[in-house]
């Protein structure tokens, strides 16, 4: 906001921020509102946007002559619009937790920032109107970086009763930097689903007429209201264009990009299905189906031990930062690999050898799973000897397993089935996380 | 049909322009893209949506509710060196390009204006698809400041710096494609107070600001650059009339200057016109219906190819009471243009042909007499009233009635607000082409931080400006030649020659003669179209040096070395240097002992290209 010095003076005027003002210094004048003042700039410089709608910084000066010329009001939110209502159409809940597919113009940083008010999203897609009945959910508003297991557990609390409550699906509209730890976290929490559960997001605000939010949420609502799949997916662009959706499994996603509309990809898996905002399903791979009939209620399993770290090798790194979390007593440890998922194990400088420090991490106890930073392809623990060794320091390789979701299935495992089941349960395949076979057409990048 | 100013200040004319130029930067405005999309390839096609949202205020702008309400599809080329993610909307800007911006300042000191302290970038929302991000990036960089044209001064009420738009390669139907090469290409708009008082004057106006673009330059080590980049499509102007009774109507894109007071004249023309079509409905009482008929069924009997064929693809026809229209529909308010084609051009938004009136010659649609009965019958007209009807898919077709309705609605109060196309260059008309915007669609760019101007900053670069008046000033006693020097100052060849005389001293009327009039001879006859800058800089360090003649230069340009490296080699191959005294005097004495009478002519003849005639005078002792 603005410099005390120059607050001090607009109370004197009795001017607020969207009072109109003039600004006159010699010939030098200047009308319009006065705008809050962001973060990014010289907090005695005065933003004033004129009548044509642009915005320009005037700084305070001595002699300066300010005048308050109407009052304007001080609040600058969207229209305000009633929750979209398709009556005779199915009824699908959607849980608004943040991230930019509710962003605008925030003044304490000039940046964006969430919306307070979900709704406003509905205003802007008034096409959900026609596909479903959708009660909005407004759980949090969180950036996604900032999410965490307590965040994870309320989301799938919220999803299962939404669903025991008879919504058809659920939309979980979600920031992307860490979707794909939600995703998969909601694929291990929540047991007996019968419908599908579709986080959806943005990588442009919807303060801007191209934000690919109004696509994903189109199509992400159609998902929930007409397919038939039966797990934890992730519906973001499948391309750079407005024409078509990936619905990829939860536990099989990962963010690739930081910035492109197409950045969430399937890795080491083939998306179920894509989907288009005229409704047109098309099923690409294997998924578990919804039952006419399901046999149990949906339950949210959210123990979540945080005591697990994930860790990367890479050359020179070293490897005490094993002893430091075992120290901490931190209960499982994820390693990315590198290549087949090896770590260092006789480099020539003394002491940079992760083998010691991983036989000391299991005997004392602590689960050890090894993952691959190539992301792509199976890790092994036999092909070269660097690998038994590994193994035989008592490492679980993780399969195909994605880092991030081996870290996660962990957490869990841990949390609501000890030790013991979480050791046994790290290799066997919850909730698709774990393919059998490598396809040969399991595309790269 | 020129009037005069008293004629224009009657009516309560006002106009003002609004100037448009590309800069002649390297790099895009906020990217590192290069701005010279000359070959490149297109890599991908992509295709988006837009829709309209909130501004700043929380108001959606109506020029972007209206193009939000065609629920078109943009399909957008994306090429290899000139655009990159940030041109198709999919990463962040990245730091604003400071040589734009420094060249926008100085634009803004030549024409007087103030800068403000910070220089605020914000997103100006354009959903026609002309910017994949639905925005075109724009800042206000300077206020104040005026262009004087003859005897008038006009004030210059603000001066941006923003983003070119993408270039349309095509429609079809619902689908727009665009180009994105040119996409982000910094460019200048300077914005005149509406106090122009006439047609002629706005002309003068724009020509004047055009020539204080061109000739405004920055000092560098390689002579005067130029902040304006050159060519055809680099300047375009807008142009906003109004009069009283009448609204702002803003003409877009107007390429030739030379035709502005054309369109001006036709502007005011469409307007007076429009407001009588006004009166005349009022006194009539006319009204405009809100309920199409379908008339498919009826229109079936019509025997037109135009009907049939619509009709027989599927679609239907819709017809509206338009009660007390008739006659006005077909009334000429613009040369070839009718309230009917105003009209028109609103239902066309919606992806139809056009529509057809009761105004028109129905028989060409083949509807005779008994047909038209029968659907003033269908709707309820009476003599006094006009119809609409359009022809088309059934979701195109209740739009486009849609749209034209909401037109013939605004004929009984207003002339619209509208931002208006060029319709027929020669006849200087304009059609609709969306309602003109408002303050409403702006946004402050949240991806970008504000840019500080300080007072020191703007005064250092008005220091290395060089302003028109001195750039003439100095063309002239470089080139001591009024007529070349003048030449020169509008020619688009001002920078070249700036950078070879920069580098070569003491030839500088050489240099302007062959730039203007040699290299546009060879340029005609297909022979060295680009000559590299480097090669024009060697060929004039050897005539200066006096290694060639001047006769030599346009024989040497004709045979376009490749590099400066070749000249030497094109100067052997082909004989092309200079002779020297001695060899000279040797020629004309074995010439003068062959019994050779007229030696000048005689040696010409021989070695025109090799030759300076002036040497050859002073040599044989006869002056001129």
């Amino acid at each position: 906001m603005y410099s005390a010095e120059v607050q001090g003076i607009l109370s004197k005027l009795g001017i607020n921020v969207g009072d109109s003002i003039s600004v006159a210094l010699g010939s030098d004048f200047q009308e319009g509102i006065l705008m809050p003042r962001s973060g990014a700039g010289d907090s005695s410089i005065l933003i004033i946007k004129r009548k044509d709608g642009y915005n320009i910084g005037i700084r305070y000066r001595a002699g300066m002559r300010i005048e308050k010329t109407a009052s304007g009001k001080p609040e600058f939110s969207f229209p305000s619009s009633g929750v979209a209502q398709g009556p005779g159409l199915p009824k699908i809940s959607m849980i608004y937790t943040g991230g930019t597919i509710g962003s605008k113009v925030d003044y304490s940083t000039g940046g964006v920032y969430m919306l307070t008010k979900p709704e406003e999203l509905l205003h802007e897609v008034p096409e959900l109107g026609g596909i479903a009945n959708v009660n909005i959910s407004n759980l949090m508003s969180i950036a996604s970086e900032d999410m965490t297991y307590i965040e994870w557990a309320k989301i799938a609390e919220e999803t299962a009763k939404a669903l025991n409550g008879g919504a058809r699906g659920v939309v979980i509209t979600h920031g992307t930097d860490t979707m794909h730890y939600t995703s998969a976290a909601l694929s291990f929490m929540l047991k007996g689903l019968n419908s599908p559960v579709v986080i959806t997001g943005s990588q442009r605000s919807s303060d801007r007429g191209s934000s690919d939010a109004f696509y994903n949420l189109i199509c992400s609502c159609i998902a929930a209201t007409r397919s038939d799949v039966a797990e934890v997916s992730i519906c973001m662009h499948s391309s750079s264009s407005d024409d078509k959706n990936n619905l990829i499994r939860g536990t099989k996603a990962r963010k690739m990009h930081t910035s492109r509309r197409d950045a969430f990809k399937p890795v080491n898996n083939h998306p179920i299905c894509t989907i288009d905002e005229h409704g047109m399903i098309e099923y690409i791979s294997e998924y578990r189906h919804a039952l006419d009939k399901p046999k149990d209620r949906v339950s949210a399993i959210t123990g979540f031990e945080p005591k697990v770290a994930l860790l990367k090798a890479y050359p020179n790194s070293d490897p005490a930062i094993i002893d430091y979390y075992v120290n901490k007593g931190y209960k499982g440890i994820i390693i990315e690999g590198t290549g087949l998922g090896h770590v260092p194990s006789a480099p020539s400088i003394a002491g940079l050898s992760w083998i010691g420090g991983v036989k000391a991490a299991v005997d004392s106890g602590v689960v050890v799973g090894i993952t691959s930073q190539c992301l792509y392809g199976r890790a092994n623990k036999s092909v070269y000897r660097n690998l038994r060794l590994l193994s035989d320091a008592g490492a679980v390789h993780c399969e195909d397993m994605l880092p991030e979701v081996a870290y996660v299935k962990l957490g869990f495992l841990i949390g609501n089935y000890g030790m013991e089941g979480a050791a046994k349960m790290l290799t066997t395949n919850i909730a698709g996380e774990i393919t059998a076979r490598t396809e040969f057409d399991f595309p790269v990048g | 049909m020129m009037h005069d100013k008293e004629y224009y200040s009657k009516l309560g004319f006002k106009c003002g322009l609004e100037i448009h130029q590309r800069l002649a930067t390297a790099e895009k405005l906020f990217c590192k893209c290069s701005t010279n999309a000359q070959g490149d390839l297109v890599i991908a096609r992509v295709e988006r949506r837009q829709r309209a949202v909130a501004g700043e205020m929380g108001r959606i702008d109506r020029s972007t509710s209206f193009e939000s309400s065609r629920g078109r599809k943009f399909v957008y080329s994306v090429f290899n060196m000139s655009s990159c993610l940030v041109d198709i909307d999919e990463e962040p800007p990245h730091e604003v390009n400071r040589e734009a911006v420094e060249t926008a300042l100085m634009f803004a000191s030549a024409f007087g204006a103030s800068v403000p302290d910070e220089i605020e970038p914000m997103r100006k929302e354009v959903v026609d698809g002309s910017d994949p991000s639905a925005f075109q990036r724009s800042m206000m960089v300077a206020y104040g400041g005026e262009i004087s044209a003859g005897n008038s001064r006009i004030p210059i009420t603000s001066i941006f710096l923003e983003e070119e738009s993408s270039g349309i390669e095509r429609t079809e139907g619902n689908t727009v494609f665009y180009s994105i090469d040119r996409i982000g290409v910094p460019l200048i708009e300077i914005d005149t107070a509406p106090s122009i008082s006439t047609p002629e004057e706005a002309k003068a106006v724009a020509l004047a600001i055009g020539s204080a673009l061109r000739l405004t330059g920055k000092k560098g080590e390689h002579g005067i650059s130029g902040g304006a980049m050159r060519g055809i499509g680099t300047i375009r102007q807008d142009v906003n009339v109004s009069i009283s009774g009448g609204t702002r109507v803003e003409i877009k894109g107007l390429q030739e200057v030379e035709l502005m007071d054309l369109f001006i004249e036709n502007e005011v023309e469409r307007q007076r016109r429009l407001i009588e079509i006004q009166k005349k409905l009022k006194s009539r009482g006319a009204e405009v219906s809100r309920m199409p008929k379908d008339v498919t069924s009826l229109l079936s009997k019509a025997s037109g190819k135009v009907i049939s064929g619509a009709l027989s693809s599927g679609g239907i026809a819709l017809a509206a009471l338009l009660g007390g229209f008739s006659g006005l529909l077909g009334e000429e308010i613009n040369p070839g243009r009718r309230l009917g084609s105003e009209i028109s051009d609103y239902a066309k938004m919606a992806g139809v042909n056009g529509i057809i009136h009761s105004d028109e010659d129905l028989s060409k649609y083949g509807i005779g007499e008994s047909l038209r009965l029968e659907i003033n019958n269908a709707i309820g007209a009476l003599s006094s009233d006009a119809f609409i009807i359009i022809v088309a898919e059934k979701a195109a077709c209740s739009a486009a009635i849609e749209f034209a309705l909401s037109r013939a609605r605004m004929s009984l109060s207003e002339v619209p607000p509208e931002t208006r196309s060029v319709a027929d260059t020669k006849l200087g008309t304009t059609r609709f082409m969306r309602p003109l915007p408002g303050g409403s669609r702006m946004y402050p760019e949240t991806d970008s931080t504000p840019i500080g101007v300080s007072r020191e900053y703007y005064e250092s670069i008005k220091k290395q400006t060089v302003y028109p008046s001195e750039r003439i000033e100095r063309l002239n006693s470089d080139i001591n030649n009024r007529q070349i020097a003048g030449q020169m100052a509008m020619s688009p060849k001002l920078q070249l020659y700036e950078y070879i005389t920069s580098k070569v001293k003491g030839v500088n009327l050489v240099v302007a003669t062959t730039l203007l009039e040699k290299m546009k001879e060879l340029e005609r006859s297909g022979a060295a179209t680009e000559t590299d800058r480097g090669v024009l800089v060697e060929i004039f360090n050897k005539y200066a040096s006096g290694k060639i003649t001047k006769a030599a230069i346009g024989e040497i340009l004709r045979l376009s070395p490749k590099s400066p490296d070749a000249v030497d080699l094109i100067i052997k191959e082909h004989s092309l240097a200079k002779m020297t005294k001695e060899q000279l005097i040797r020629e004309v004495k074995s010439i003068e002992s062959s019994g050779g009478k007229d030696i000048i002519k005689e040696i010409m003849s021989k070695h025109r290209l090799n030759v300076d005639g002036d040497e050859l005078s002073a040599i044989i002792g006869v002056g001129k």
